[in-house]
């Protein structure tokens, strides 16, 4: 990170397009979001915010323009390469190994950030691994789960254990995907606290549906509408505007 | 943990029991039950290379024939022509199997699930037919057949396959020697990555694993595990033949797989050597045995989707779920292919 300046700007995207047959999901759309703030992006439903996600993580190919984090280029790497260089991100559907323990969980994502794949060496030897595993599991409050399988966790710890999944990188940039969708107001409420906190040492971008919670924690937010970038600004100046309105209420369809 | 100590001890029981196997089978049956046994654990090393990426990548490949062939013919071809011995043979035949599984895997490895499958099965298609009609090289359905070479000599002790106990405990060493390293690998950082591609390959991308390049080398190994399994079956039987690639041979060994627990190190071992066993005993005096093969196969997959081992740990499960941490994962756990915790699945089935 040469730029570390309270200026610099975390994540960098320069007309963004991608089409999906006659659907054209992001349509050009440029922005820079600034470091060392919270910027959520909001929008209905088919707006193109999971479509921008999948583009900067490099799950889909973009057709047409660019994606800078912490500026370096990242447009058309695979998304291993991607989270390799700092940028991780939280699925809209919680997305851990089912099948596997909370500390397995976090051991494969700790090895992998590690770029250990020793085929010889026991896994049960590398101790700075397991040191860092146990304090990301207790930093994501999940330090009593520690050896429950994740197939066996609550709704709300798999949102949690999803997000040491990410944080295991030590990731600049990190993308959560609607991280409160489907929980109850307790674990709403703990989710969000988890959030602001990683927010104070890591860049956060996250989606989110529930305004409540996005007029709450975040800095600054981004309006999409139909794959394209159609407000920007303060929760304040956000929660006025008339042509965010339009964009939520306006189209019978959207109203919800 | 006490689960854990019965299982430590069923394996060494299991290993003392096979390396038992030719003073004690003469005293209670036919030698020729030496050499089932010495067939099982070659076999079983087919039956472990489906394992390896059905059970910890999470790939179903019904082609392993084709590198098991590879082996065949590599530890084959190298004697005849090359007047290898037997480690050479075996060598040469493994590391031919893990080129074919090099070429084979840098496509197949880029699909999933059914188009995995089919193209594992299209591969095996293809370099069957070669070999087929490669009749001056292979001697296409008859084979080609050589005289055992001899695997060591020091001084006045030389060791022949010819005689039946040499014969079978080379073939355990060097079966037990792969088991061993086998569970390595699977306990190590790479045995990591393997699973975390099973569990969920779009989370092991985003967590920065390359997913292909792991399916690819647990594609080679599994191609060395094979090939290891033909180079053996080879010298035990002193010839090649082209009919072994056909994938009928790679469809039983996913049956034994499956019935002994795909996940677990040891199962398919167990697989393979109930299902041989049962061909053994039921065939001779029905011609059918196919069937109870069949319907123990169902009723495997229905009842007990994670095979013998699944059922080993459940057993232990039982046995000691008030004492020790229990974990849950067994119980709820239904899908075949979701054996959890690789890093104890040594001890399982054993």
């Amino acid at each position: 990170m040469l730029d570390d300046g309270s200026n610099s700007v975390a994540l960098s995207v320069n007309g963004l397009t991608r089409r999906f047959g006659g659907l054209v999901a992001v349509d050009d759309i440029s922005f820079d979001l600034p470091a060392g703030r919270l910027n959520a992006i909001i929008g209905p439903n088919g707006a193109g915010k999971t479509t921008l996600f999948n583009l900067i993580t490099g799950e889909i190919r973009p057709d047409a323009g660019r994606v800078e984090v912490h500026g370096q280029n990242i447009t058309g790497l695979k998304p291993y390469q991607i989270v390799r260089r700092g940028v991780s991100r939280t699925l809209q559907i919680k997305s851990v190994f089912t099948g596997l323990t909370v500390a397995e969980n976090v051991r494969a994502a700790v090895m992998a950030h590690e770029g250990v794949a020793s085929p010889f060496r026991p896994v049960a030897s590398y101790g700075a691994v397991k040191q860092r595993v146990d304090n990301l599991v207790e930093q994501i409050g999940l330090a009593k789960h520690l050896n429950t399988q994740a197939s066996a966790l609550s709704y709300g710890d798999i949102a949690l254990l999803e997000i040491a999944l990410a944080l295991a990188n030590q990731p600049k940039l990190l993308l959560l995907d609607e991280p409160v969708c489907g929980m109850g107001p307790q674990e709403t409420e703990q989710t969000v606290e988890t959030i602001r906190a990683i927010s104070k040492s890591v860049d956060v971008v996250l989606i989110e549906h529930d305004m409540e919670v996005v007029f709450a924690i975040a800095d600054e937010i981004i309006v999409m509408a139909q794959g394209a970038l159609l407000a920007r600004g303060t929760p304040a100046a956000i929660s006025s505007s008339a042509e965010v309105q339009e964009a939520y209420l306006g189209a019978p369809e959207e109203a919800d | 943990m006490t689960a854990k100590i019965i299982s430590r001890a069923a394996l060494i029981l299991t290993f003392v029991a096979l390396a038992a196997v030719p003073m004690v089978v003469p005293m209670l049956s036919s030698p020729f039950w030496i050499d089932i046994i010495a067939e099982i654990l070659i076999w079983s090393l087919l039956a472990a290379s489906v394992n390896l990426l059905l059970g910890y990548v999470g790939l179903l490949s019904f082609g392993q024939a084709l590198y098991f062939g590879v082996g065949m013919y590599g530890a084959a071809l190298s004697v005849i022509h090359w007047g290898a011995g037997f480690w050479g043979g075996l060598a040469i035949g493994i590391v031919a199997a893990m080129l074919m599984a090099a070429v084979a895997g840098s496509v197949a490895v880029r699909l999933t699930w059914h188009y995995f499958a089919i193209i594992t099965v299209v591969f095996s298609l293809i370099l069957y037919f070669a070999a087929m009609s490669a009749k001056p090289l292979t001697g296409g359905d008859d084979g080609i057949s050589f005289s055992a070479p001899q695997i060591f000599s020091l001084g006045d002790l030389k060791l022949s396959l010819a005689d039946q106990s040499v014969q079978y405990y080379t073939i355990l060493l060097v079966v037990a020697g792969i088991y061993a390293l086998f569970s390595i690998v699977v306990r190590s950082p790479l045995g990591v990555r393997f699973v975390a591609v099973r569990e969920n390959n779009r989370r092991a991308a985003l967590i920065g694993i390359n997913v292909y390049l792991t399916r690819y080398v647990a594609f080679i190994l599994a191609g060395a595990l094979a090939g290891a399994s033909g180079a053996l079956f080879a010298f035990f039987g002193r010839y090649a033949s082209a009919s072994y690639m056909f994938y009928h041979v790679s469809g039983e060994a996913v049956v034994w797989a499956i019935v002994g627990g795909a996940g677990s190190l040891l199962g398919p071992l167990f697989g393979t050597g109930l299902l041989i066993v049962l061909r053994e005993i039921i065939s001779a005096y029905w011609e059918h045995y196919l069937f109870v093969v069949g319907a123990l196969t169902i009723l495997v997959v229905m009842f007990a989707p994670r095979g013998l081992a699944g059922l080993w740990s459940d057993a232990l499960q039982l046995l000691f779920v008030s004492k020790g941490t229990a974990r849950s994962d067994n119980l709820v756990d239904t899908e075949a292919r979701a054996q959890p915790k690789p890093a104890t699945n040594v001890t399982r089935g054993g």
